[in-house]
């Protein structure tokens, strides 16, 4: 009785309408228009299947002042293999991002660089050794 | 204080046989056990090549889309495929494993970018992936067969042997759904009756070959050959980290109690995170060419 209880629980609790994300492709992002920003970290999500950095920013272009969603294009695994770590930026860090931005102009987008303006140190996706980058 | 007593009641121990039985057809038969390793089986294993450690994958050398190493589809699953594709370059991707289902056979071995650690122990070779999230495969060495009927699952039932510096695998048992990939936007589930072969070969002293052959007779019109080469990884860098695929779909916060708690992040269709206010329904679609 106390399992199902609890699935039903969680289900209710559950945004219906959110898909688990795990491994997807970032055809939602768009290549061909580039962006680049400067922005204040608030967090960098170092989750598998792929690391999130939130950002704020002011209005950009057309888009309105938010919090921006950038992900990485792999985990934690393979990002510590690349030189990052969960301390590469920390909350209130100014940064300037170079992103893909989602397709639907919403602010979201697929992280490229990030270049720490107190310091110029820039935080990159390479390709770890003997494995194809990342898509 | 309480101690084991035997079923002494001569009713009782036949009501307990008639539970069971109906459950084995063949009740007479001793349950089968692993043994317990001995000296002499730890020992053999040094003579074995040495696939122990952290793998990492090489590039994804399986095939040229449209050359003659892809897939060959039936017809009917060509067209369907063909479909996929053109979604897929829409930017509209079926997404093979965006529900965080193990990935099975053969994407653990086509579609992975993270490293895998082989553990070589007495009858079993163990792979072990952080791919979306931890996986665990079990190779048996010990001489068994396949089952007659194996309960179906992702990876399926794999029994190998050696042959030189080859370890030769062969794999059934698979759910139908589980995909034959083209990349992780499109893939085509099995749809039944997948028998998978492979060599894992050592190459050299760091360097490993897996080759593997899929056979999927209700949607390949061929079986399917692909390979890939690894690079073995002794720094600690690499040694396999905890992975969870769904933890990605958490944020770590505070609840009101000012608890720990994970709360969920907002995606779009796609599996993208999204900014918590733009959460619900896409902004209207910035006109092309105004971005900065």
């Amino acid at each position: 009785m106390k399992p199902l209880i609890c699935v039903l629980a969680a289900l209710a609790m559950a945004p219906l309408a959110a898909p688990a994300s795990a491994h997807h492709s970032f055809a939602m992002f768009d290549p061909s228009k580039p962006m680049k920003f400067e922005a204040i970290v608030q967090n960098l999500q170092w989750t598998a299947p792929h690391a999130v950095l939130w950002v704020e920013a002011g209005k950009v272009g057309t888009y309105e002042a938010g919090v921006w969603s950038l992900e990485l294009p792999t985990s934690p695994a393979n990002l510590a293999k690349m030189g990052w770590s969960r301390m590469s930026v920390k909350a209130g860090d100014k940064v300037v991002v170079e992103i893909n931005p989602m397709r639907d102009g919403r602010r979201a987008g697929q992280f490229k660089r990030a270049t720490l303006t107190a310091t110029g140190q820039v935080l990159s996706i390479g390709a770890i050794p003997g494995v194809q980058p990342p898509k | 204080m309480h101690t084991y007593e035997p079923v002494r009641s001569r009713r009782l121990w036949l009501l307990a046989l008639g539970c069971i039985a109906p459950l084995s057809a063949h009740a007479t038969d001793a349950p089968q056990r692993n043994p317990a390793p001995t000296r002499a089986n730890w020992a053999a294993i040094a003579d074995l090549p040495d696939l122990s450690g952290v793998w990492a994958p090489g590039p994804l050398d399986k095939y040229v889309p449209g050359g003659p190493e892809a897939p060959q589809w039936l017809p009917a699953v060509a067209r369907q495929v063909d479909h996929l594709k053109q979604l897929d370059a829409e930017g509209r991707p079926q997404n093979i494993y965006i529900n965080c289902l193990p990935e099975g056979l053969p994407s653990s071995v086509t579609q992975n970018l993270n490293s895998v650690e082989f553990l070589v122990t007495p009858g079993r070779v163990t792979v072990l992936s952080e791919l979306d999230g931890n996986r665990l495969r079990r190779i048996w060495t010990d001489g068994r067969p396949h089952p007659a009927d194996p309960d179906p699952t992702f990876s399926g039932h794999s029994i190998g042997h050696w042959e030189g510096n080859t370890l030769i695998v062969d794999t059934i048992g698979f759910l139908p759904e589980v995909f034959i990939p083209l990349s992780q936007g499109v893939g085509f589930p099995n749809n039944g009756d997948m028998h998978v072969e492979e060599r894992i070969t050592l190459t050299g002293p760091d360097t490993m070959r897996q080759d593997i052959v899929v056979h999927a007779p209700k949607v390949l019109a061929a079986p399917w050959h692909a390979s890939r080469s690894y690079t073995r990884h002794r720094e600690r860098s690499y040694d396999l980290a905890e992975s969870s695929c769904r933890q990605g779909d958490f944020l770590e916060a505070t609840d009101a109690q000012g608890n720990a708690a994970f709360v969920p992040v907002p995606k779009d269709a796609g599996g993208a995170t999204l900014p918590p206010d733009q959460a619900t329904a896409p902004a209207i679609p910035t006109p092309s060419g105004t971005h900065p």
